[in-house]
């Protein structure tokens, strides 16, 4: 900040130089078209998709305004439903440690042993893949996982299977690899942004006062970072629980996550079943965004790109 | 040790751990593998897009141009690009305007509970993109009685690209020395020549940045926009359909075509960032002339 004083005369704010004081009305003007449609298009329609979960579905498939409880009761009944909340609870989180460890050691190589200028030159070539289409960057691991894709004809020929195997692609596994492809350059870009204020010479000094290189790295390095491994962990769980493209293109009938159900149930024009599922996710949601609020440094990830 | 301790870096004095090296190894192949990782899917797609074989794989049958050709006969497919392309035009040109007119007001103090509205601005960017697509059906279709279309589909991702250019912005504004305004203010200039010649200057960064991204998720929004599409599709769901319902290898080539076109943008985003650097850099410290 370039603090200038002119002719020994600090400078303050303009006391209304042409006519009146601006009312409140006409400052807050300029906000209202983001505000409508914040609240026009955000929280009405998830307001609205929360009256329509506790509705039902009539014979012909509209919505009849009745009120009740059953298409929660139903969800949690169903043991696929459960099962498969369950399962994207349990992927999220693997997909998150994966990430997280994948993308510090990354992260830590950058910061520590690359100069600045080479470890931005580094982050461009990791973040590229992810400004192109995401769509198609999750269509061409088919041709690596899928049946006659690049892995199995690579596996065949170093001759550890004798014949395609379907173990890569639409189930779990599949699933597994591309989200961990899709979020892993995200954590990566956090944790760099973290590391990059870590001055390494504290962990010198650890040592120097006796700590092992371990303890250094526990009480000096992971503490100072631990506001970045939770923004990371934030950017790579909370869009899993909404994954849907991923599962329904290397998932397969067995690979589906919560997401898919809602998708499927409004295909099948289930639109209060689905808004019931769609609802308890965003929920869920919410109330972790809410709680980490002070983690979300979205102008961190997005504007370096 | 008899060095004179003055002029030695005592760091550099420091024993090295046996492991250093190891380490610094491991992680430099980690770095490598990684990367091969992340271009793995992008050098299939590219080498797929020049196959003969009608369905992608290996090993790789001969060269040709044929799904090139096939693409740029697909009318379906050159519509679906058009749509794209109006959309997102739309969506950065007004994204672009009203996030930026938000972002004033939110750190100029026009808003009661700034704090609150930012975190309130960051929930569509964060809340997964399903949530968000079969809320605007639920909205559009059954309770506002709106068409889905194109119109829909550009409402769809305002929801997300506003915000983006609303806190991009707003992070520039925050390290904005107003005594800057006052100064021009002080010295003459109308609230017009203040905005035009200190306050864009200094934020075009911001702005264009915001631009670009809102351009960039628009061309690529697919889960928004697959729930609140009416018949005319956009690229995206228009390769979903195709890639779900059959094999299509004229979609490699597509997605070549986009990838080159991606790399491009970003080329003349880099130039144009640094452009809108200086610029902004030249009004800061420009001589008083």
């Amino acid at each position: 900040m370039t603090t200038r004083v002119v002719g020994g005369a600090t400078l303050a704010p303009p006391t209304a130089a042409s006519g009146g004081r601006i009312s409140s009305l006409r400052r807050f003007a300029p906000f209202i078209p983001a505000g409508l449609i914040l609240v026009g298009l955000f929280f009405v329609p998830l307001a609205v998709m929360l009256v329509f979960s506790f509705w039902s579905t009539g014979a012909n498939l509209d919505v009849i305004p009745v009120w009740t409880l059953e298409n929660y009761a139903n969800f949690f009944e169903n043991t696929t439903y459960v099962r498969t909340l369950f399962k994207t609870l349990v992927i999220g989180a693997g997909v998150t440690l994966v990430s997280l460890v994948g993308a510090f050691a990354v992260a830590y190589f950058l910061a520590r042993y690359v100069s600045r200028r080479w470890a931005r030159v580094a982050l461009l070539i990791i973040i590229v893949p992810f400004w192109t289409s995401y769509l198609l960057r999750v269509y061409s691991w088919q041709a690596i996982l899928g049946e006659r894709g690049a892995l199995n004809q690579v596996l065949m020929g170093l001759g550890l299977i004798s014949e395609p195997s379907r173990l890569f692609v639409y189930n779990d596994i599949g699933t597994f690899i591309v989200l961990t492809y899709v979020y892993l350059p995200f954590a990566a870009l956090v944790l760099y942004a973290s590391l990059e204020r870590f001055d390494f010479t504290q962990l010198t000094a650890a040592q120097d006062l006796g700590a092992r290189p371990h303890q250094a790295f526990r009480h000096v390095l992971l503490p100072q970072i631990r506001p970045g491994l939770i923004t990371a962990a934030i950017f790579v769980f909370i869009p899993i629980l909404g994954e849907f493209l991923t599962p329904s293109m290397v998932g397969g009938a067995g690979g589906l996550l919560i997401a898919n159900l809602v998708a499927n149930f409004f295909k099948n024009a289930l639109i209060p079943e689905g808004a019931a599922v769609g609802f308890m996710i965003a929920a869920f949601v919410l109330v972790l965004l809410i709680a980490f609020r002070r983690y979300l440094r979205v102008e961190d990830v997005y504007a370096r790109g | 040790m008899s060095t004179p301790v003055a002029s030695v870096d005592p760091l550099e004095t420091m024993p090295v751990s046996p492991y250093a090296g190891v380490t610094r190894w491991t992680l430099r192949l980690w770095f490598a593998a990684l990367v091969a990782f992340l271009y793995l899917p992008i050098a299939f797609m590219i080498i797929f897009s020049f196959d003969e074989g009608a369905t992608p794989g290996l090993p790789i049958t001969g060269f040709t141009l044929r799904w090139y050709d096939e693409m740029l006969g697909n009318r379906q497919l050159l519509r679906a690009l058009a749509n794209s392309v109006t959309v997102a035009a739309v969506v950065a040109v007004l994204s672009t305007i009203i996030g930026t007119m938000a972002a004033f007001v939110l750190v100029r103090g026009g808003i009661r509970y700034p704090s609150v509205t930012r975190i309130a601005f960051t929930l569509p960017i964060m809340v997964p993109g399903v949530l968000i697509g079969v809320s605007l059906l639920i909205f559009f279709a059954r309770a506002a009685d709106i068409p889905l279309s194109l119109a829909t589909v550009t409402a769809g991702q305002l929801v997300v690209t506003v915000p983006f250019v609303l806190l991009i912005v707003a992070s520039r504004l925050q390290g904005f020395d107003r005594r800057l305004e006052w100064a021009a203010a002080d010295l003459g200039a109308t609230p017009r020549q203040t905005i035009r010649h200190i306050v864009l200057p200094l934020i075009a960064p911001a702005i264009l940045a915001g631009a670009l991204i809102s351009v960039t998720l628009s061309i690529d929004e697919f889960v928004i926009t697959w729930f609140t599409v009416g018949n005319q599709p956009t690229l995206p769901t228009y390769i979903y359909t195709r890639v779900k319902f059959g094999v299509t290898p004229e979609v490699n080539a597509v997605a070549t075509v986009m990838l080159v076109a991606t790399l491009l943008i970003f080329a003349i985003a880099t130039v144009a960032l640094g452009r809108a650097r200086r610029w902004s850099r030249r009004a800061r410290l420009a001589p008083r002339a």
